[in-house]
């Protein structure tokens, strides 16, 4: 009888996992066809816009830091951040600067030739495009569920490394593009931005980029 | 992406080393009068229930920092407090009681003893629950609570019409260190805290954000 319960408690543990981790690897030749859609379809992306939500999750709070915006990226790399809810605060990248409007407050940082921060712009504007599979920069490990794609990127430079430990892109298997870039710093600290209401190539005034 | 910013704000807030202390000591002009409550409660920060999620603005002689606070109570006597950026990339992380203060995590831009120091302090000032009240004093809207620890004077002042706590002056015995100011919406709850220093440039802005 003991056995039994054992054997059942086995059971709904091994359940309980499998339930969980409903991703599954990808094989060689699914990944090949992965890269494939998603570049065809970024090299396409000369302008996008989207809404976003940004979960920040620490294991230690109740609840996740919600705030939320709208993204506007144009080529050839033109991106401009900007939380509406529940503060305003924009932050765009732009010519090798970045500018600040912090409720109405304006900044701007000259990031110049600083390697890390080009990375970092490449990686924010790639990670939106979906256009990020450099294996010289990150170890990449692809992986499917029902719906979606989702590759793992760890960053191999060691500065970028020190502030973002892995980055999941989730790819719509609809349509290969992005709609979720989670950043973990840790097992227990992440962010996650969910992206929709997407518009690939609609026409974006220069001046979204302006502070 | 703001890191830069952040360093040249930690070397200004390293080099400027001229201390000008200015505030003088809140007290001198007030009448004493009896002390009604010996114990008072700073009733802000109690709950282990509310996550305490503050846009912060800081300002460092005369530069803008921004991102934000979150403040935790994670036991009887223990918080935890994490600065992050508006991205959510994490800048500082440390646990801090009355007695003990350690630090998870920290970039190395802020990595900075002055600093760290500095906001160990004020948050412990931030954090505290209960203070002995030793004498009492009265001004038109306030009644004011002078509280010793140490070589240190903290001056609770709590408004006489609803009895909530509106601003804490930590002094010396003689000048004005740094005063917190808070905008309440109720005798339990601050939406708005400034942190105010007196002898060093430095203002701590925190509004609290509805995080639904």
């Amino acid at each position: 009888m003991r056995i039994k319960v054992y054997y059942l408690v086995l059971c709904l543990i091994f359940w309980n996992i499998s339930a969980f981790s409903q991703e599954q690897k990808m094989s060689g030749s699914e990944i090949n066809a992965f890269k494939q859609s998603v570049n065809a379809v970024s090299k396409k992306i000369k302008t996008l816009s989207t809404d976003f939500v940004q979960y920040k999750h620490m294991d230690f709070l109740s609840k996740d830091i919600e705030t939320s915006g709208k993204m506007y990226f144009k080529e050839p790399g033109l991106l401009s951040w900007q939380y509406k809810k529940p503060y305003n605060y924009a932050i765009i990248f732009k010519n090798g600067k970045i500018l600040i409007n912090d409720e109405g407050k304006k900044s701007s940082v000259d990031i110049g030739n600083s390697k890390v921060f080009a990375k970092l712009n490449k990686l924010i504007v790639g990670s939106v495009s979906g256009d990020m599979f450099d294996d010289n920069e990150f170890v990449i490990s692809y992986f499917k569920t029902k719906d979606n794609n989702v590759t793992k990127f760890i960053p191999k430079d060691k500065t970028l490394k020190k502030y973002i430990k892995q980055i999941e892109l989730t790819f719509s298997k609809e349509d290969a593009t992005v709609t979720q870039v989670k950043l973990l710093e840790s097992a227990e600290d992440y962010t996650r931005i969910v992206l929709k209401n997407k518009t690939v190539n609609g026409k974006i005034e220069d001046s979204i980029f302006n502070n | 992406m703001v890191r830069s910013k952040i360093l040249f704000l930690i070397i200004s807030f390293l080099l400027v080393t001229s201390l000008n202390s200015c505030g003088t000591n809140p007290i001198k002009q007030l009448n004493e009068v009896a002390v009604v409550n010996e114990n008072r409660i700073a009733p802000y920060f109690l709950s282990k229930d509310i996550d305490y999620v503050y846009r912060a603005n800081i300002t460092v002689y005369g530069n803008d920092l921004s991102g934000i606070v979150v403040i935790k109570k994670i036991n009887e006597t223990m918080h935890r407090v994490v600065f992050t950026t508006e991205f959510g990339n994490k800048l500082l992380d440390f646990e801090i009681s009355e007695t003990t203060f350690k630090v998870n995590a920290i970039v190395d831009e802020l990595n900075r003893k002055i600093l760290v120091n500095t906001l160990k302090n004020d948050f412990r000032i931030l954090l505290r629950k209960s203070y002995k009240i030793d004498k009492q004093f009265e001004e038109d809207k306030y009644q004011i609570g002078e509280s010793k620890i140490g070589n240190r004077y903290d001056y609770l002042y709590f408004s006489k019409n609803g009895g909530e706590l509106m601003r804490i002056i930590h002094a010396s015995k003689r000048k004005e260190k740094l005063s917190i100011s808070y905008t309440v919406e109720s005798n339990i709850f601050a939406n708005k805290i400034v942190i105010q220093h007196q002898n060093i440039k430095l203002r701590i802005e925190l509004n609290y954000f509805n995080n639904q």
